[in-house]
């Protein structure tokens, strides 16, 4: 399996929070603020879950910070790289 | 020094049910005056491995009141508390500003909570083999999630508790919140519960106990059948009933159209056995609301029996009803309207507390269904099988017994 970049995890994401608010996909972009969309800080937990499985990797707890979609596609992708090690 | 309590009194000015005999005001009445079941072969994927195959499903679909986002968050037994809630504000017409908001609270009953939630939990970690849960697991099943869910969308900051006494829970939370208007810590409740429990582990684990009904060989419908010879047990249900009580005074201020008065609520328990109750302990339940009301007993023209259908159960009611009542027992009306409902467990109290509304309202008494079979020990007016008509219907109890021996009885008064 070839690792996705940043923009296609993005994607993948942007399907979830869409689905899950359920609003356009359209009108996520990358620097779409989370909570600005709707999201509190359940909400990213499970969106983090549900990216978890997946993208198969293991998001340790002691995650930074995280406020635009970009942030969590960017965590995503580094783990999906360090995890397929 | 001690305080003086105040002693409001205490009205019924809205109303609202998720149930098996309907979502609405109107299909609830008609179907509990007209003795129409909702008990049914179970529609789930599971009820091969059943048993007991029947139960009282509400025709509850979230989706059809909420966003995905937010039912999505909630277990079953909290959507529809939380639509009841809606309902029942909206029945009050009650204008929500900013301070009944702070004058206002939410007592709520549920037996098991978010039961769906934990059991999906399980079947993720032990049946499937996965080896995390959703984040959301802790917040959908805790027994307060209801009350929170409420709280939360309605903005109300008073107090918010959840009553869990199996069987009798809403009974007591809305015995519970009538008091606190009473002595004037609060001039709004939201009180009620809610209940749904039909999942494959909690089935069996009532299955094992052997207290659920035999499905009727003709009519799964009429498997319920309270105070017969040959009654089985009782039939789990599921659904959430909420009232809006409100001060008298606060009520008449807003021009508050009034179903109903609490005039008297009375707790005790049988401290007998986990299971067994006794006819002392329902007859000092009774007792206690009667002196509560400060009401004579020859005054209850109707009750609205826990009635579940076992057979302890309908014979120690029985008995404990001509405790309290003596010579009056024979003159009064009961019914145990669990015959088309079912047992909503936590939510049941507040249900048959909103029919007995409805039954004073109506100048109807609801009919136990299912009894063609007299039973010796059971030998009261149960209004077998169709409703009975009752013009001057002024004071009625509606009675909630439960396993942990805790009973709770409520009198409702009419409003003129």
């Amino acid at each position: 399996m070839t690792t996705p970049t940043v923009a296609e995890v993005s994607q993948v994401l942007a399907k979830m929070i869409a689905d899950k608010l359920e609003i356009d996909v359209a009108t996520i972009k990358p620097d779409s603020n989370l909570e600005a969309l709707g999201l509190d800080s359940l909400d990213v937990f499970d969106l983090i879950f549900n990216a978890e499985d997946h993208f198969h990797i293991k998001v340790p707890n002691d995650q930074v910070a995280i406020s635009t979609l970009q942030d969590v596609s960017v965590l995503v992708q580094r783990l999906i790289v360090e995890q397929k090690k | 020094m001690t305080k003086p309590l105040h002693q409001n009194r205490v009205v019924v000015t809205g109303l609202s049910a998720v149930s098996p005999l309907g979502n609405t005001l109107t299909e609830l009445t008609q179907n509990v005056f007209n003795g129409v079941s909702g008990i049914k072969r179970l529609d789930t994927a599971f009820v091969d491995k059943l048993d007991c195959k029947i139960a009282a499903q509400a025709n509850f679909n979230p989706e059809d009141y909420f966003s995905k986002h937010k039912f999505s968050m909630l277990d079953r037994t909290s959507q529809m508390a939380l639509q009841t809630s809606i309902g029942a504000i909206k029945n009050a017409n009650l204008e929500m500003s900013d301070t009944l908001k702070s004058r206002m609270g939410i007592y709520l009953g549920t037996g098991m909570g978010g039961a769906n939630s934990i059991e999906e939990g399980y079947v993720r970690l032990y049946k499937e083999g996965l080896n995390r849960l959703k984040p959301f697991t802790v917040l959908m099943s805790m027994n307060n999630a209801a009350a929170s869910a409420i709280a939360l969308e309605h903005q109300i900051t008073g107090p918010n508790l959840t009553f869990c006494t199996a069987c009798s829970s809403s009974a007591v939370a809305v015995g519970e919140a009538s008091r606190l208007i009473r002595h004037g810590y609060a001039d709004a409740m939201l009180a009620g519960g809610a209940e749904s429990l039909l999942t494959f582990g909690t089935i069996k684990a009532w299955e094992a106990l052997r207290t659920l009904a035999e499905e009727d060989i003709e009519d799964p419908g009429r498997s319920s059948k309270p105070f017969s010879a040959d009654r089985t047990g009782l039939v789990l249900g599921e659904g959430a009933a909420m009232l809006v009580l409100e001060s008298f005074e606060h009520a008449t201020a807003r021009g508050a159209i009034i179903h109903a008065e609490i005039i008297g609520y009375g707790s005790a328990n049988d401290s007998n056995h986990i299971t067994q109750p006794t006819v002392n302990g329902q007859a000092t339940t009774i007792l206690a609301a009667l002196a509560d009301a400060g009401l004579a007993a020859n005054a209850i023209q109707y009750i609205n029996a826990h009635g579940t259908a076992t057979k302890l159960n309908d014979a120690t009611e029985t008995a404990a009803i001509k405790q309290a009542f003596g010579d009056h027992a024979y003159k009064l009306s009961v019914s145990s309207t669990k015959s088309m409902h079912g047992h909503l467990m936590g939510a049941a109290g507040a249900l048959e507390a909103l029919i007995t509304i409805l039954a004073m309202q109506n100048n109807i008494l609801p009919p136990t269904i299912n009894l063609t079979n007299p039973d010796p020990d059971c030998d009261l007016d149960y209004v077998p099988n169709v409703a009975k008509t009752l013009p001057n219907l002024e004071y009625a109890m509606s009675n909630s017994f439960a396993f942990g021996g805790t009973g709770a009885s409520l009198i409702l008064k009419k409003h003129d």
